[in-house]
């Protein structure tokens, strides 16, 4: 024990204040458990700080400048002009929002707050060191742990982000001048995110990316929406290149890449924004210290109830695996919290839905059709595209389809890909379908409401069937 | 075309698993509804699997010599597809398919609808999830009541009650026996029913702590088939003295050990013999009684001269009718006529219920001696029956248990046991009584022995006679007491025909 150290207890202690933290933290409090939440930065963690609410307050943001702009079609005539340090603050002001509101919440549900960094010295007891010079640090003995330490930006070696002019996806989201010319490494969910962003800014963005396609793990016909609309957003893609080095010039930097043949290529740009995936945070907490095991890449495997293998140990969210969500984090978080009170909870779920904020959005749950394949079922397939959605089309957003994946006897739902306008919101629908264990005919049998953009899935469920009204039935 | 597959019916009363003694079909076959496509030994007979379906054998799912658990799938089918109307007709026949000629054949339904799902995908939402895992149910052997067998909170618990009530059941088994063929009722002084007499359970699921987990493994115990009537959260709780008493009385231990005998492999100067089938329900048979009831052997020398002369007298009559008359039928005779005078010996212990059940019919068990072991068929009834009639049942039942060809009633329902082991010589044995009965008798060999008459030592022809009792319910007096009854009906067989 060091000197000056205060030793107090605690049946829960949960390490990170993000979705899996928070949420686990509010929900052992319910339970009547005496819960502690310690993190070094912000509550909210980075979804609320850094991610998931910053970026879509700024796509939001520049979606309503780009639509002004586009919409000529529609009889509107506007020259929207950004400002981007408004715009900075009106996001800021969200995120402030709601990181007090979580603070509110976890103080309103009795769980004790603590900044600082947690270590573990064994598998009952923490050191909490805060912040700064000279603030100490305490003791903390636990019954219970629960990790929940997130993931943080994977860096290139060489494109470090201490470099002023190496943006990582956090630098991006604060940006107060935009650039002139952004180059995006990697064309993953967040590289498109934000290439879209800056573009919509009227910035000249660049991608490469060193797969041959944008959006790795989703249909060629899902990405293909989003890469044509990206396209005519005037990115400019090179795929099968990776970044090797980059040098300052007067006004700006070159990135050198190469290809798999060795060829280089040189790219101006003023910024260079890395978004080539994200790593778990489980280096700093010490897990080997209560005896918790770390994978190689650093993830801290669990067990459908989110045990480590310490038995008083939990993990949850992105620190505990794939798929790093901040939705999957909350689930674990509460499962992790009920488990501890001694409830029967465990991870059952049979989908865990996903969304890209792309332009249009992109939103799936359950499996594809390969992948119900894979697993033995005959799949049976439902399609609508959104060009034939009234409600689609008076939106002036018309690309992209619904497509639903059933089992081909009772006509279980298992699988759902929606590409187009409000993607991330239609999802719901199906995500309940499948945790239901509905059917199509669940689904074509529900009266949804006209005119909406939700029609177009009872349309794919009836498709399926070959009995959707407004769509030919293949 | 779709595939069906069947599962290795039950049998018979708690028959767990069943030896594949050979196919009668091969993949390709075509097969008609009760053709036999398989012969399964279990722990008492031979038994014939007819198949439920028409149409061709798809694919055959144990090898010859393998040891099936009731319920696993044995063999598929490719079946006509059934006309869309018929769908729904056919669920409930599951529970009964016709062809089931042998045996109360049944195919779990549950295991059905599971099997058919890919993934191991169990349709049904969170709430009913979260009901099976408060309940400790695996949520995949419940059987959906919703369309496409979606399975609802309602499911849920009605497997829940009904896993609860076959466990109820199960251990009363034991208790109830008075009931006569269905249950424990017993039968051979080997073969009795698994689950009655050994106490064997053969539950899914069982809660331990691991350490109980662990001594199971070491003394080679199914957990799941040691016998508990303690509970945890509603389901079955075992600890560590269940298991030593279940490994002690038999259980599954000595399979485990010859199991890892054979794995030491001893070379030649050893061989194993698989222990399981009918030797194996011997074995735990014998256990369980010797364990159970206390011994006492009471012996005794029936000088039965009369008796053979007026069997001699009787033979070609009897032979005439084409009867082969046996002492056999007289034993009976003479045992029943005791039996009736000391009818505590033709009784049962009910520990359960705190009585003695003391039978008012008289089902002797005769054990007969065969290739695959002990059988005791019953002749059931024996004071209705003449001696010919008798005779002629006896010769029957034995033919066919060394046949194997007897059923697994024709080996229950006994009150009694008479037990022959003086066929291949000998004078007195400690004959192991055929728990839950009471009391068994030994007969030796019929020889001529000095006998002293009128204190002179002369020869006679005498029958040893070896009474072992369950002294839990039977005293000694009463033992020699009845034993004297057998012997004067032995020794003065005319007294029969009173």
């Amino acid at each position: 024990m060091v000197v000056g150290d205060v030793t107090t207890g605690t049946e829960v202690l949960v390490v990170g204040a993000g979705p899996g933290g928070y949420v686990a933290a509010i929900r052992a409090a319910q339970n009547g458990l005496d819960t502690t939440l310690v993190d070094r930065d912000a509550y909210g963690g980075t979804c609320l700080n850094y991610g998931c609410i910053p970026s879509k307050a700024l796509i939001s943001a520049t979606d309503v400048a780009h639509d002004a702009r586009n919409a000529t079609e529609m009889g509107v005539h506007a020259d929207p002009v950004i400002h981007t340090d408004e715009m900075q603050e009106w996001k800021e002001g969200v995120v402030d929002q709601l990181t007090s509101g979580v603070e509110k919440l976890c103080k309103a549900n009795g769980v004790n707050l603590i900044e600082g960094e947690a270590t573990f010295v064994d598998d009952s007891t923490a050191r909490i060191a805060h912040g700064g010079e000279g603030q100490g640090s305490e003791t903390i003995d636990f019954e219970h742990a629960i990790v929940a330490t997130g993931s943080r930006p994977i860096q290139v070696p060489g494109f470090e982000f201490e470099h002023d002019p190496i943006w990582s996806s956090r630098d991006a989201l604060e940006v107060e001048e935009p650039p002139e010319k952004l180059l995006v490494v990697g064309a993953g969910y967040i590289g498109m995110e934000l290439s879209t962003v800056f573009a919509k800014m009227g910035v000249d963005v660049t991608v490469v990316e060193m797969l041959d396609g944008i959006l790795p793990g989703y249909e060629d016909d899902v990405s293909r929406v989003v890469k044509q609309r990206a396209d005519d957003l005037g990115i400019d893609f090179n795929f099968g290149e990776a970044a090797n080095e980059w040098e300052e010039t007067g006004d700006g930097v070159v990135v050198t890449t190469e290809n798999e043949d060795g060829e280089e290529s040189t790219y101006d740009a003023d910024k260079v924004l890395v978004a080539v995936g994200r790593q778990p945070v489980s280096d700093s907490l010490d897990p080997e210290a209560a005896g918790v095991e770390v994978d190689e890449q650093g993830f801290i495997p669990t067990d459908d109830q989110a045990r480590t293998n310490v038995e008083n140990v939990f993990a949850v969210g992105d620190v505990a695996g794939e798929p790093m969500l901040a939705h999957k984090a909350s689930k674990e978080g509460i499962v992790a919290a009920e488990v501890i009170a001694g409830e029967p909870a465990a991870l059952d779920q049979q989908a865990i839905p996903a969304a890209v904020f792309t332009d249009p959005e992109i939103a799936t749950v359950g499996m594809t059709e390969e992948e119900a394949e894979e697993a033995g079922f005959t799949p049976k397939i439902g399609e609508f595209p959104f060009r034939a959605s009234g409600r689609s089309l008076s939106t002036g957003e018309d690309e992209g389809f619904v497509r639903i994946v059933a089992e081909e006897d009772a006509g279980f739902i298992l699988g759902a890909q929606i590409v187009g306008p409000e993607a991330s919101e239609l999802i719901a629908e199906l995500a309940l379908a499948i945790e239901m264990g509905a059917t199509l005919e669940d689904v074509a049998s529900t009266v949804h409401t006209h005119p909406t953009l939700a029609e177009a899935v009872m349309e794919a469920a009836e498709n399926a069937d070959d009995q959707a009204i407004h769509t030919l039935n293949r | 075309m779709t595939v069906k597959e069947f599962e290795l019916p039950d049998v018979g009363e708690g028959i767990a698993e069943g030896e594949l003694v050979s196919w009668q079909v091969s993949p390709g076959d075509t097969v008609s509804e009760g053709d036999i496509v398989a012969e399964v030994e279990t722990d008492k007979a031979l038994v014939e699997v007819p198949s439920s379906y028409d149409g061709t054998v798809k694919e055959l799912f144990a090898e010859e010599g393998e040891m099936v658990p009731v319920g696993d799938v044995i063999i598929s089918f490719n079946v006509e597809e059934p006309e869309a109307g018929d769908a729904e007709a056919e669920a409930p026949d599951t529970e009964n398919k016709p062809g089931e000629s042998t045996e109360e054949a049944k195919t779990d339904t549950e295991e059905a609808a599971s099997a058919e799902t890919p993934d191991g995908r169990v349709f049904a939402p969170p709430a009913a999830r979260r009901l099976a895992r408060e309940l400790g149910v695996d949520i995949s052997d419940v059987e959906g009541s919703g369309p496409g067998g979606r399975v609802s909170e309602a499911d849920v618990r009605a497997h829940h009650e009904k896993a609860e009530e076959h466990d109820e059941t199960a251990a009363e088994t034991p208790v109830n026996p008075a009931a006569e063929d269905e249950s424990a009722g017993a039968s051979a002084g080997a073969a009795a029913s698994t689950t009655a007499t050994s106490g064997e359970a053969a539950r899914e699921k069982t809660l331990a702590v691991p350490a109980t987990r662990a001594l199971a493994e070491e003394l080679g115990v199914d957990i799941d088939a040691v016998p508990t009537e303690k509970t945890r959260d509603g389901q079955p709780f075992v600890e560590r003295e269940d298991v030593r008493a279940f490994a002690q009385s038999g259980g599954e231990a000595a399979e485990a050990a010859t199991a890892s005998a054979s794995a030491t492999g001893e070379g030649a100067r050893e061989e194993t013999v698989p222990y399981r089938g009918v030797r194996r329900t011997i074995g735990e048979q014998m256990a369980a009684s010797k364990y159970t009831a206390p011994h006492v052997t009471h012996h005794d020398t029936a000088v039965i001269d009369e008796l053979v002369e007026t069997r001699a007298d009787l033979k070609e009559t009897a032979e005439e009718k084409g009867t082969r008359l046996t002492y056999m039928a007289f034993v009976l005779k003479a045992v029943v006529a005791g039996l009736k005078e000391y009818p505590i010996l033709n009784s049962e212990l009910d520990e359960e219920e705190g009585v003695i059940r003391l039978k008012n019919y008289y089902n002797i068990g005769i054990a007969v001696a065969t290739d695959a072991g002990l059988m005791v068929p019953v002749v059931k009834n024996v004071d209705e029956k003449g001696l010919l009639e008798l005779a002629d049942e006896i010769n029957d039942l034995a033919t066919r248990a060394r046949e194997r060809s007897i059923s697994p009633e024709e080996m229950q329902g006994g009150t009694f046991t008479v037990t022959n082991f003086g066929a291949f010589g000998g004078e007195y044995a400690t004959p192991i009584i055929n728990h839950p009965e009471t009391a068994i008798i030994g007969l030796g060999a019929i020889e001529q022995r000095p006998v002293v008459e009128d204190s002179e030592v002369v020869p006679a022809h005498t029958l040893p006679l070896s009474l072992a009792i369950d002294h839990r319910v039977i005293d000694g007096a009463e033992a020699a007491k009845f034993t004297n009854t057998v012997k004067e009906y032995l020794a003065e067989p005319t007294k029969l025909l009173l």
